[in-house]
């Protein structure tokens, strides 16, 4: 796991509608320390998933630079998990082999990457459906893949977007304490994309407010770990917290 | 195993249902063999070609030339389709191209097929060449373009090359059309094969149809006929529908029909 460094960041693109040149992301800098939480925060359209997107290198940025571990980022790569909110599984791969692919484009061999494939499952609770196959599983645990398989890549960060944001309330609510255990367990760096603002201060060290590409403001989470719904829900910091970040993104 | 049974039989009881009408309706209509033959002409038609060898030669003759047809289509069709569909720009360019020749007959390619082979294996090998590869070259162009950018964002971030793109993601993403299109694509060639060898050889099932016609064997018809659906429904029912449940029904990426 290693740090990672953006500065200045900025998109700007063509938009064939309007006819004119938009800037979805506009002079962006962020740091985040190595095993650091960070949530990104914003309405839709703020520019949070474009961030996303550039860090993983699926789209190229306009301006400043991005950071992994001090080398700058040129296209998608294995150093840069990633958790989508499509899932965006292998249909055609069992379960085991989803969490196997990362390892297996590294070159591992067989034997040791199902074990690595076995171990991560476990983490997450899907020992027993290792052999079945994406869409003979429920959307949370298909998720649970998503997030398992980017992890057993070991990838210095891991991006995640919106990925609880397809799934019903109550599997929301069990995934994101679970990817807290994990976070404690493995301690990733973690960049975390999120319109939920209660989601963005229940996982976070540090809540990052967005709106129309700029960051507004960054606010650390200082709730004590582990966290559960159960006891945050009536939390008076928690709810305090929360209420500032709504009140950023909301008067932006 | 009791459930393949009954579905098999329920499979067979109308062809047994049609096949008691002819044995019975057609003595006791008293109809010329000239104009449809008996049912035991027929059989007795049937052992007789197997006997001396020549059904089994026109067979022969006829699988060979689908097998080697799309082997050969599918062999290039597979790799250009995948290579079409990576480029948006060239897939959407040549989209229109390739569904045009998709849906010209197969049999509409004998003429020049025999201007350019002669009369005989070539000419015929090429019209099945001709109705599987536009097909799946087609299907699979298709099948590469809709994989999700997500899963192929995916792939590429979990350290997928070039070339585990291409095995990993691209072709089995597009495999539920590739069979799709094997299988709408054999069927053409099939039906365009029995057409061709009606006109250009003088080896296979449409050969036999068509030579029979002349010495009015109207059992010869029928039993070729007979042969041409048969054969038909074991290549699907036996090699492609259980290729198809093995692989892209268990992945999910169909609907069972």
């Amino acid at each position: 796991m290693k740090d990672l460094t953006i500065r200045n960041l900025s998109k700007t693109y063509f938009d064939p509608y309007a006819g004119t040149n938009v800037t979805a992301v506009h002079d962006v800098s962020l740091k985040v320390e190595q095993g650091e939480f960070v949530c990104i925060v914003g309405p839709s359209g703020c520019g949070k998933t474009t961030i996303l997107n550039m860090i993983a290198g699926f789209i190229p940025h306009t301006g400043g630079e991005i950071l992994v571990g001090g080398r700058p980022v040129k296209g998608p790569g294995p150093d840069r998990g990633v958790v989508f909110q499509s899932f965006a599984l292998f249909p055609w791969r069992t379960v085991l082999e989803n969490v196997a692919f990362g390892p297996k484009m590294r070159g591992v061999r067989k034997v040791e990457r199902e074990k690595i494939a076995h171990e991560f499952l476990a983490l997450a609770k899907l020992t027993e459906a290792a052999g079945r196959y994406p869409n003979e599983l429920s959307g949370g645990m298909q998720q649970r893949v998503g997030v398992v398989r980017a992890l057993a890549n070991e990838p210095d960060v891991l991006l995640m977007d919106e990925p609880f944001a397809s799934v019903d309330a109550q599997t929301r609510m069990t995934l994101q304490e679970e990817l807290t255990r994990i976070w404690q367990e493995k301690r990733p760096t973690v960049i975390f994309i999120t319109h939920d603002v209660a989601e963005a201060v229940f996982l976070a060290n540090r809540v990052v407010a967005l709106s129309k590409g700029r960051v507004l403001e960054e606010i650390d989470v200082d709730l004590p770990r582990p966290r559960s719904w159960d006891a945050l829900n009536d939390d008076a910091r928690f709810k305090e917290l929360s209420g500032r970040v709504l009140q950023l993104v909301r008067s932006a | 195993m009791r459930h393949w049974l009954s579905s098999a039989l329920w499979f067979a009881s109308p062809f047994a249902v049609l096949i008691v009408l002819w044995a019975v309706l057609i003595p006791y209509l008293d109809v010329n063999p000239r104009l449809f033959p008996h049912l035991t002409s027929v059989v007795e038609a049937g052992i007789e070609g197997i006997q001396d060898g020549t059904l089994i030669r026109h067979v022969g003759a006829s699988l060979l030339r689908v097998a080697v047809g799309t082997v050969l289509a599918l062999l290039i069709a597979i790799p250009l389709g995948v290579a079409m569909g990576v480029s948006p720009i060239v897939s959407g360019f040549l989209t229109p191209l390739f569904r045009f020749f998709s849906v010209l007959a197969g049999i509409a390619w004998i003429p020049i097929a025999t201007l350019w082979f002669g009369y005989g294996f070539g000419a015929i090998t090429f019209v099945i060449f001709n109705a599987v590869f536009f097909i799946v070259t087609y299907n699979t162009l298709l099948g590469v373009s809709t994989i999700p950018l997500q899963v192929r964002n995916a792939a590429a971030s979990l350290g997928a090359g070039r070339w585990a793109m291409l095995t990993e993601v691209l072709l089995p993403g597009a495999l539920p059309n590739i069979v799709t299109g094997i299988r709408t694509g054999l069927g053409f060639a099939w039906r365009g094969l029995i057409a061709a060898e009606m006109i250009a050889t003088n080896v296979g099932l449409g050969y036999m149809l068509f030579v029979a016609r002349d010495f009015y064997k109207t059992e010869v018809i029928v039993l070729g006929m007979i042969m041409i659906g048969v054969l038909w429904l074991l290549l699907d029912r036996l090699v492609l529908a259980p290729l198809e449940r093995a692989t892209i029904e268990r992945w999910g990426m169909v609907q069972r029909t």
